[in-house]
């Protein structure tokens, strides 16, 4: 059951629907107001190659081009650096714009400014670079052959990246193991590719020496220090807007080189410069990620309980280590969270970040957890086809159950609250497990069309605070967030926040944080968000954490504003001190008292600048700032279900039924937090069934368009069955676990679950499951394709 | 550049500008009339962000020259409702939490209208087939196409929903 609270745990419409549904929402692209200059980049067309000569006057002479920069250009100019203090972890700064060698193809090389962006593409195709091709790396077992190609000499072996460590009595559990279960899981290169791409506009005002950016950055507070640094200038000297944004996903959530070169050619050419990043350009450089490989060993009971596990990792990083979080992001997040709701007290990872000549792997929206759960719960599955168990039996007899709670698990997780095994069984219920079971079975194996049924149980980390990416060693993450609250003298309030929002309604959940505290309206709350001129500094929004931390920055900053309230209210009433007055409904009242003011009557008199009266106060004004550093353990938990028809004779699995039970403690608004699981499963389903960047053997991306690399469509989404159980964080404010990613999380080994099981009942069957992601419908088809061959009757 | 005088329609309002004949009708609409609720997703036609109506039809406005609009009438999102006002898809949409980033939206809004105009109560998965060629990456569509149903639901029996102009948005002088 959903708690209620004021507006808090209430399906409240959307603050921000409006003006977007008009066409009137603020995207990057949008922002014309100052008639800026547009750029266009010149980009490798080389996975690797040496960089001899760049050639730019005849661009130079087209008319409307207003200058043509190249590498050289940006010597002033510090290179990025992304700084991750972990033992086995090689640094490499990477320059804006390339200079003696690109290393992956979309690589930046020279940079046209125009009058507008056509005049811009046609100067590109004047500009001539001599090139001294090298030979290029495109997988891992490639890269890390002996005497491979090096991607930078400074990143020796390709390794940019290498973690080991043993948790328990690994070698003694394996050593008395009744059985041992070996097996690789693979998932491809993807993106997230939001709707709208990214984008920046800059504008220096030399009067007052302060640079203006706009970007669509999930970041504004890190990308404000970090030009700071780059530029060498005074933060107080840089203004950083976020503006509306079309989807972000983690891909958003980095620094790219494009976000420092148009503010450096904003201060060189004293103009505003504007670019908006086209789609191939998305799929060619925006962070990629995934491309894993989890070799999982585990040592097992007759019974079906992993005593043991190791896993060897491999990830493609790509050419550089994206900023902030590193290529270790994925490489450690994969190998951390694998044991997600098991009980496994025996563990060893081996975790390689590897270098290519691809585009930089990132974030995006779950991180490794997709991954990581697509290995273990493919593994569970696998094991309990062995052993003759149910999918469901095995994964109850390796859970945590509530009753073992708080419990750490040996890399040192801390679980406080969750309902691994609830989830679950709710979930079995919802789907009417057993009657499909016995629908399966009565399908003879040799027809054309099976059923089956997939499940994923898992963990999702949410809320890092400033602690956890100490300990991930993140030296540019803070993991606080921030936001400045004020309530004006007429009783409404305004929210200033540099947490963004790029779909998720924060000026709607934070409006019904604040509402709930102060006793108002949601429509007496304004949310100013993702602008660092006003507002404290912070994180930003990703990695499930801005309900935790900007909500838990709006709780603390209303109790404050309320606090002080209460206090010149009671002033005002008798002098009565605040724990005897009440703030509801637009009043101040006194406790069983007829006594009360308005709560505008108070909020003016809290402006009032003379004294007498109002001694109680001990500033004027009702302006507070408000940081959230949320505690270490904030872990929701859910269970996802899915059950297909698999065709075999297209090869198309079609979805009969998809449950999920999520546990993130209490809602904020259920309508949004089920829109983001419905839509995170989404890109779950694409993950499972569509999606893969694929390169060729000289590191050409072959999937550079939405006709080749392909998100699910209105076709290929089903509808849900969302259902919650509510164990409220104990240690954060509200309660509130974050969940923006875990729809995402689950989709994944769910969907390639439920197709396996459908196979295994079916006469191609080969005893051998799919373990690698996406499950395309030819990779069915060349399963019965195999079996036919064998079979002989061609089918 | 080459450039070509074009008189055209647009949510009702007809006017006359010049335009370099290379300029998509997406660009004219966001650069020239600051009509900027049409969105451009992908430049190639494949995610209907940029979808308008052109006499009546759908059409991918990244994928027509300005020049080619010549004559016709289009309607934008701006043009689905009055001043302050909502259409009703525009309001199913907000009952129904159909929207998230809302950059797939307008186009999506446009997609519908023209749904709705031949079929004035589609089922779900008629919405379906009709909106494969509007991408949304946030919403995993589901409430998108409930929202339709319900506009297709409460308008059966009456008269199909118009795709002309209402309103006429803030086109730039």
């Amino acid at each position: 059951m959903t708690q209620v609270t004021g507006y808090i745990g209430r399906s409240v419409k959307r603050k921000e629907d409006a003006r977007l549904l008009r066409g009137e929402g603020r995207y990057l692209d949008d922002l014309n107001h100052l008639k800026p200059k547009q750029v266009a980049f010149w980009r490798s067309p080389y996975a690797h190659a040496r960089i001899k000569a760049v050639r730019t006057a005849e661009a130079r002479e087209l008319p409307g081009v207003i200058a043509v920069f190249t590498g050289e250009d940006f010597a002033p100019v510090k290179p990025l650096v992304t700084e991750i203090q972990l033992e086995g972890y090689v640094a490499k700064p990477q320059d804006p714009v390339a200079r003696d060698k690109a290393s992956h193809a979309g690589e930046i090389v020279a940079v046209v400014v125009a009058e507008d962006r056509y005049i811009a593409e046609d100067a590109l195709e004047l500009i001539e670079v001599d090139f001294e091709p090298l030979p290029a790396v495109v997988d891992v077992d490639a890269a890390l052959a002996e005497g491979s190609s090096l991607v930078h000499t400074e990143v020796p072996g390709n390794i940019y990246y290498r973690g080991r460590r043993v948790f328990g009595e690994v070698e003694a559990a394996f050593a008395k193991a009744e059985l041992v279960f070996r097996e690789t899981f693979r998932t491809s290169r993807i993106a997230g590719t939001p709707l709208e791409a990214r984008g920046c506009l800059a504008e220096y005002d030399p009067y007052q020496d302060v640079l203006t950016v706009w970007s669509s950055t999930q970041i504004p507070s890190i990308l404000h220090l970090k030009l700071a640094e780059i530029f060498g200038m005074h933060e107080n000297g840089i203004r950083i807007i976020a503006p509306d944004m079309g989807g972000g996903f983690g891909i958003k959530a980095q620094i790219y080189p494009e976000e420092i070169i148009i503010p450096f050619l904003a201060r060189a050419l004293r103009l505003p410069v504007k670019w908006v990043q086209d789609r191939r350009e998305d799929l060619l450089t925006g962070v990629h990620a995934r491309d894993h490989r989890y070799e999982l060993e585990a040592a097992v009971t007759r019974e079906g309980v992993l005593t043991a596990l190791r896993l060897r990792m491999l990830t493609d990083a790509g050419a550089f280590s994206s900023f902030p979080f590193g290529c270790t992001l994925e490489a450690t997040g994969g190998a951390r969270m694998i044991l997600g709701p098991y009980k496994i007290r025996n563990y060893e990872y081996d975790t390689i970040a590897v270098a290519t000549n691809k585009a930089p792997a990132g974030a995006y929206r779950g991180v490794a957890q997709p991954s990581c759960f697509f290995a273990i719960e493919g593994l569970m599955d696998i094991i309990a086809g062995k052993l003759g168990l149910d999918p469901a039996e095995i994964r109850r007899r390796n859970m945590l159950s509530s009753a073992e709670l708080p419990y750490t698990n040996p890399i040192g997780i801390h679980f406080d609250s969750g309902s691994y095994g609830e989830s679950l069984e709710k979930a079995l219920q919802s789907a009417r497990y057993a009657e499909v079971r016995g629908e399966q079975s009565r399908i003879p194996a040799d027809a054309g069309r099976q059923i089956g049924i997939g499940l994923a149980c898992y963990t999702e980390i949410s809320g890092i605070s400033s602690k956890g990416y100490q300990s991930r060693g993140v030296a540019d993450v803070p993991g606080y967030d921030s936001v400045r609250m004020r309530m004006d003298p007429s009783g409404t309030v305004a929210i200033y926040t540099t947490l963004t929002s790029q779909g998720q309604g924060h000026w709607t959940t934070f409006a019904q944080i604040a509402a709930t505290e102060l006793g108002i309206e949601p429509d007496q709350v304004r949310v100013v968000d993702g602008d660092t001129g006003l507002a404290p500094l912070g994180t930003g929004t990703f990695a499930s954490r801005a309900s935790i931390t900007g909500g838990g920055a709006v709780f603390r900053a209303a109790r404050e504003i309320k606090r002080i309230l209460l206090r010149v209210a009671g002033g005002m009433l008798d002098d009565l001190p605040p724990e005897e007055l009440e703030l509801g409904e637009g009043f101040v009242r006194a406790r069983g008292r007829k006594l009360k003011v308005t709560l505008r009557e108070a909020a003016r008199k809290a402006y009032e600048i003379r004294s007498g009266g109002s001694e109680t106060r001990e500033i004027p004004g009702l302006e507070v700032i408000a940081y959230y550093d949320p505690p270490p353990s904030n872990w929701s938990n859910a269970v996802h279900l899915a059950v297909v028809e698999l065709n075999l004779v297209t090869g198309f699995p079609r979805f009969l039924d998809y449950v999920v039970v999520s546990d993130c403690g209490n809602l904020i608004n259920p309508m949004i937090v089920d829109g983001q699981i419905q839509g995170g499963a989404a890109q779950g389903i694409g993950e499972a069934l569509l999606e893969a960047l694929e390169y060729d053997p000289g590191g050409q991306l072959l999937t550079a368009s939405w006709g080749d690399y392909l998100i699910p469509t209105a076709l290929d989404v089903p509808e849900m069955k969302i259902e919650h159980i509510t164990t409220p964080c104990p240690s954060t404010e509200g309660g509130v676990k974050g969940m923006g990613e875990g729809g995402a999380i689950g989709a994944l080994p769910a969907v390639v679950n439920a197709v396996n099981d459908a196979l295994r009942r079916s006469r191609c069957w080969t005893g051998v499951p799919i373990t690698r992601a996406p499950v395309k419908p030819e990779d069915i088809l060349r399963r019965v394709g195999a079996v036919g061959a064998e079979g002989g009757d061609g089918r | 550049m080459s450039t070509r005088t074009i008189t055209l329609t647009v949510n009702d309002q007809t006017l006359t500008r010049e335009v370099p004949v290379r300029k998509t009708l997406a660009d004219f609409l966001r650069e020239d009339l600051g009509l900027t609720g049409t969105h451009v997703g992908c430049e190639l036609g494949q995610c209907g962000a940029c979808t308008v109506l052109l006499n009546g039809d759908p059409v991918k406005s990244c994928l027509l020259f300005a020049v080619q609009a010549e004559g016709s009438q289009i309607v934008t999102v701006e043009g689905l409702a009055g001043k302050d006002a909502l259409h009703p898809l525009q309001q199913a949409f907000h009952d129904h939490h159909a929207l998230q980033c809302g950059f797939c939206t307008p186009g999506m809004l446009l997609a519908a209208v023209d749904l709705l105009s031949r079929n004035p109560a589609p089922k779900a998965d008629e919405i379906r087939r009709h909106l494969s060629g509007n991408l949304c990456r946030c919403t995993g569509y589901v409430n998108i196409v409930k929202a339709i149903e319900a506009v297709g639901a409460g308008a059966a029996g009456t008269d199909t929903v118009s795709t002309g102009a209402v309103g006429a948005g803030n086109i730039q002088k």
